[in-house]
C-alpha cells in the first residue's frame, strides 16, 4: 500500500478520486496507487501518518544539527523562518508569486510523466519561454495594446517551450536517446541562449550595465491581486493545474497517454499512435514550462538576467515526484515547496546563512518523503 | 603552441574531471543504478578536496578527502535508492539539491582561500616526444592515475570474479539471487565505488584544473559525465574517449579566445553540451539497446 502525499489528501475519497489512472505494469513512471483504499485503512494511515512524522522530524532535526554546525540556533533559525514567512504578508505573499514557475514547471514533468516520459529540463523550458516572450515583447514594442502583447508573449512562451522539450521528444523517438538526458542538457543550452542575447543584442542600454534585458513597460506586466504583491500568475499556474488534471482525467488524449505510460507494447499492440502520443505529451510539457516562464517575466521579474528562475525547474521537478505527477497535488507540493524556499529567505537575512542553504531543507525534507512513500518497482 | 595541440592537451586536462566521474558511473551503471546525484558526489569532491587541503597544506590528503565526501553522498543515494526503492532519477536530483545546500554552508569560508594545488609533472622522457609528450605527459599526477584507472576499470568489470557478479546484477538480478548471492551489497558497493570516483573528479577540478573554489563550479559536468557513460555504452576505454571529447570542447573556448578569433563566449560555452547531444544521437543508440537490462527499467521506454 503505497501513502499518498501530504496529510492533505489522505482520506477514502480523495483516494478514490484520482485512481483512475490505468497501472498495467506497476513499475513505471506513470504508476499511481491502485490499491484500495478499503482494506485495514485506518490503521495503515495512521502508520502512515506516523512515518510521515518520523521522516519530516529527522529532516528538521538534521538540518537544525547543520545550522548549528555553523554556529546558528536552530531553534530560533526555524523561529525565524515560521514567523518571517507567514506573518510577514509580503513574504507570504512571496510563497504564491515563487509557486507560479514552480507550479508550471512541475505541470510540464506531470503531463508527461503520465506518458512515461521524463522531463527534466524544466529550468531549459522556463527560460526558453521567457527569452521568447521578451522578444516578442521587444519587437512590439509599443505598437499594441499592452493586453494584446501579453497574449501574443503567452503564445510565443509556450510555443518556445514546446519547441525545447520537443527537442528531446523527436531525438528520443528518432534515435531512442532517453529525454531525460538531452532535457537535462538542453538546460544549459537554453541559459547560454538568454546569457548570450543579455550580453548583448538585448542588453537594457539604460541599465547600470548589468546584464539583463530592457525592464517591460508596465502596460505589458501581470496586475497584481488586489494589494498585495502577488500576481495574477498564481491563478494561470492554478487554473493549469485544474486543466491538466481534467484533461489526464476525463480526455481520451489523457486516458492514452497513460496506457502508453502503462505498457507501450500493449498500447502499440492495440493501435495507439504512440510516437504521436509521446511527442504530444513532450509538446504540452514543454508548453506549460513556457508559460512558467512567462509568468516569472511578466509577473515577478520583468527582465531576464543572469539566475533567472534558477533551480525553479528542478524544484517542479521534485514537487512533481512529491505529488505523484497528480496535477492537483504536485500544485500542492508546488505551494510547499515553495513556502520552504522562501522561508530560506530568512534564514539568509535573520540568521546569516548562505542563500543556498535551504537546499539542504529541501531535500531532506524530499528525502524523507521519499522514504515514507514506498517505491513500487518489484525489482530493485 | 598550434592551436590543436593546445586544445588536445586542454582535452585531456579538462576531460580527467569527467573522466574520473564517468569512470565511477560506469561502474555504478553495470550494476543497475543511474546516479545523476554524480554531479553532487563531484561538487561535495571539489570543496572537502579544496577545504582540506587549505587546512592541512597536503592536496593528497585533499583528495582523500574527496572521495571519502563523494562515496558519503553516494551511499546516501545507494540507501534511498536500493533499500527504499526510491525513483533514481529524482533521488539523485535530490542528492544534487543536497550537495548544493551543505557545499553552500560550508563551503563559504573557502572562497578564496589560498590551496597548494596539484602541479603539473612533467614525466621524465616521455613528456619529451614531440606531440605526444605534450598532449600526455605534462599534467597533474591525477590526471596520470586516470589513465591507469581505465584499463583497470576495465579489468574488474570484464575479467574479474566481482565485475561478472556486477554485471550480473544489472542484467539479470535474479540469476544472483538464485545462486546465492546477495544483489544488494553488490549495487551498494557499486554506487558508493562511483560516488568515491566522482568526489575525486570533483578534487580534480577545484585543486588542481581551476585552483579555486565557489559555488556550484562542476556546472553540469557531473551530468555530462552520465550522459558519456550512457553513450559510451558502459565501456571504459569508449568512456575515457568520450570524457577526453568533452574536455576538448571545454578547452577550445579559452584556446580560441587567446588567439582573438571572436567566436562568442556563451557559443562556445554551450558547444560541450550541444556537442554531447550530438555525439549520443549519432552513436548513442547502442547504449540505449544494449543497457543493461535492470538500467532499462530505469529509464522506462515508452515508444523508445
Amino acid at each position: 500500500m503505497t501513502t499518498t502525499v501530504p496529510p492533505a489528501s489522505t482520506g477514502p475519497s480523495a483516494a478514490d478520486d484520482d485512481d483512475h489512472e490505468i497501472d498495467l505494469s506497476g513499475a513505471t513512471v506513470g504508476e499511481v496507487a491502485t490499491e484500495d483504499a478499503a482494506s485495514g485503512a485506518p490503521a495503515r494511515r495512521l502508520a502512515g501518518a506516523a512515518r510521515w512524522g518520523v521522516g519530516l522530524g529527522l529532516a528538521v532535526v538534521i538540518f537544525g544539527g547543520f545550522m548549528l554546525m555553523k554556529g546558528v540556533n536552530p531553534i530560533s533559525a526555524y523561529g525565524s523562518m515560521v514567523r518571517s514567512t507567514f506573518s510577514n504578508s509580503d513574504a507570504f505573499g512571496g510563497i504564491f508569486v515563487r509557486a507560479t514557475p514552480i507550479m508550471l514547471a512541475a505541470l510540464a514533468v506531470s503531463v508527461p510523466a503520465r506518458a512515461g516520459l521524463i522531463n527534466v529540463g524544466g529550468e531549459g523550458q522556463l527560460i526558453i519561454g521567457a527569452v521568447a516572450a521578451t522578444g516578442v515583447s521587444i519587437g512590439v514594442g509599443g505598437s499594441l495594446p499592452g493586453a494584446v502583447t501579453l497574449l501574443l508573449m503567452a503564445v510565443a512562451a509556450m510555443a518556445a517551450g514546446a519547441a525545447w522539450s520537443g527537442i528531446a521528444a523527436v531525438l528520443r523517438l528518432g534515435s531512442g536517446i532517453n529525454e531525460a538526458v538531452t532535457t537535462l542538457l538542453l538546460n544549459y543550452v537554453a541559459v547560454d541562449v538568454m546569457l548570450f542575447l543579455i550580453y548583448d543584442k538585448w542588453k537594457d542600454k539604460n541599465g547600470s550595465g548589468q546584464p539583463a534585458s530592457a525592464p517591460l513597460p508596465i502596460s505589458q506586466r501581470l496586475s497584481l491581486l488586489g494589494t498585495s504583491r502577488v500576481h495574477i500568475g498564481i491563478i494561470v499556474a492554478l487554473v493549469a493545474a485544474v486543466v491538466c488534471w481534467l484533461v489526464l482525467r476525463r480526455t481520451s488524449w489523457g486516458f492514452r497517454l497513460s496506457v502508453v505510460g502503462g505498457n507501450p507494447e500493449a498500447a502499440r499492440r492495440s493501435g495507439l499512435r504512440v510516437n504521436a502520443l509521446v511527442l504530444s505529451a513532450m509538446l504540452v510539457g514543454g508548453a506549460l514550462a513556457g508559460l512558467g516562464g512567462l509568468t516569472q517575466l511578466a509577473g515577478a521579474e520583468f527582465k531576464l538576467r543572469p539566475g533567472f528562475v534558477a533551480t525553479y525547474g528542478y524544484l517542479g521537478f521534485l514537487a512533481s515526484w512529491l505529488g505523484r505527477h497528480r496535477p492537483l497535488h504536485v500544485a500542492g507540493a508546488a505551494l510547499v515547496l515553495s513556502a520552504i524556499a522562501i522561508g530560506g529567505d530568512s534564514l539568509q537575512i535573520d540568521s546569516a546563512l548562505p542563500g543556498a542553504t535551504v537546499n539542504i531543507l529541501i531535500a531532506l525534507v524530499l528525502l524523507a518523503a521519499f522514504a515514507v512513500q514506498r517505491g513500487t518497482k518489484e525489482t530493485s | 603552441m598550434s592551436l590543436v595541440l593546445e586544445v588536445l592537451t586542454g582535452a585531456v586536462t579538462g576531460g580527467t574531471a569527467i573522466l574520473y566521474a564517468a569512470s565511477g558511473e560506469t561502474i555504478s551503471e553495470r550494476a543497475g543504478v543511474v546516479n545523476l546525484g554524480t554531479e553532487g558526489a563531484m561538487l561535495v569532491g571539489a570543496l572537502a578536496a579544496y577545504a582540506v587541503a587549505a587546512e592541512t597544506g597536503s592536496a593528497w590528503a585533499g583528495v582523500a578527502a574527496a572521495g571519502l565526501a563523494g562515496g558519503l553522498l553516494a551511499l546516501v543515494f545507494a540507501w534511498f535508492v536500493i533499500d527504499r526503492k526510491a525513483n533514481q532519477l529524482a533521488t539523485g536530483l535530490l542528492v544534487l539539491f543536497l550537495a548544493l545546500g551543505l557545499t553552500s554552508l560550508f563551503g563559504g569560508s573557502y572562497v578564496g582561500a589560498q590551496v597548494k594545488a596539484l602541479k603539473a609533472w612533467p614525466v621524465p622522457l616521455l613528456s619529451r616526444i614531440p606531440w605526444v609528450g605534450q598532449v600526455l605527459f605534462r599534467h597533474d599526477p591525477l590526471t596520470y592515475l586516470s589513465f591507469l584507472l581505465v584499463p583497470a576499470i576495465w579489468w574488474l568489470l570484464f575479467r574479474s570474479r566481482w565485475g561478472v557478479l556486477l554485471r550480473a546484477a544489472g542484467e539479470r538480478s535474479e540469476v544472483l539471487s538464485t545462486y546465492g548471492h546477495r544483489v544488494a551489497p553488490l549495487r551498494y558497493l557499486a554506487v558508493v565505488a562511483g560516488g568515491v570516483l566522482g568526489g575525486i573528479g570533483g578534487a580534480h577540478i577545484s585543486i588542481a584544473y581551476a585552483n579555486a573554489w565557489f559555488e556550484n563550479m562542476i556546472q553540469g559536468r557531473g551530468f555530462i559525465a552520465v550522459a558519456v557513460v550512457i553513450f559510451a555504452a558502459r565501456q571504459p576505454f569508449r568512456v575515457a574517449a568520450g570524457a577526453w571529447l568533452f574536455g576538448a570542447a571545454l578547452a577550445l573556448s579559452p584556446a580560441l579566445q587567446a588567439r582573438g578569433y571572436g567566436i562568442n563566449q556563451f557559443a562556445l560555452d554551450a558547444l560541450p553540451y550541444v556537442l554531447t547531444i550530438v555525439v549520443l544521437v549519432v552513436v548513442g543508440r547502442r547504449g540505449v539497446t544494449e543497457a543493461p537490462e535492470e538500467l532499462k527499467k530505469v529509464f522506462e521506454t515508452a515508444g523508445g
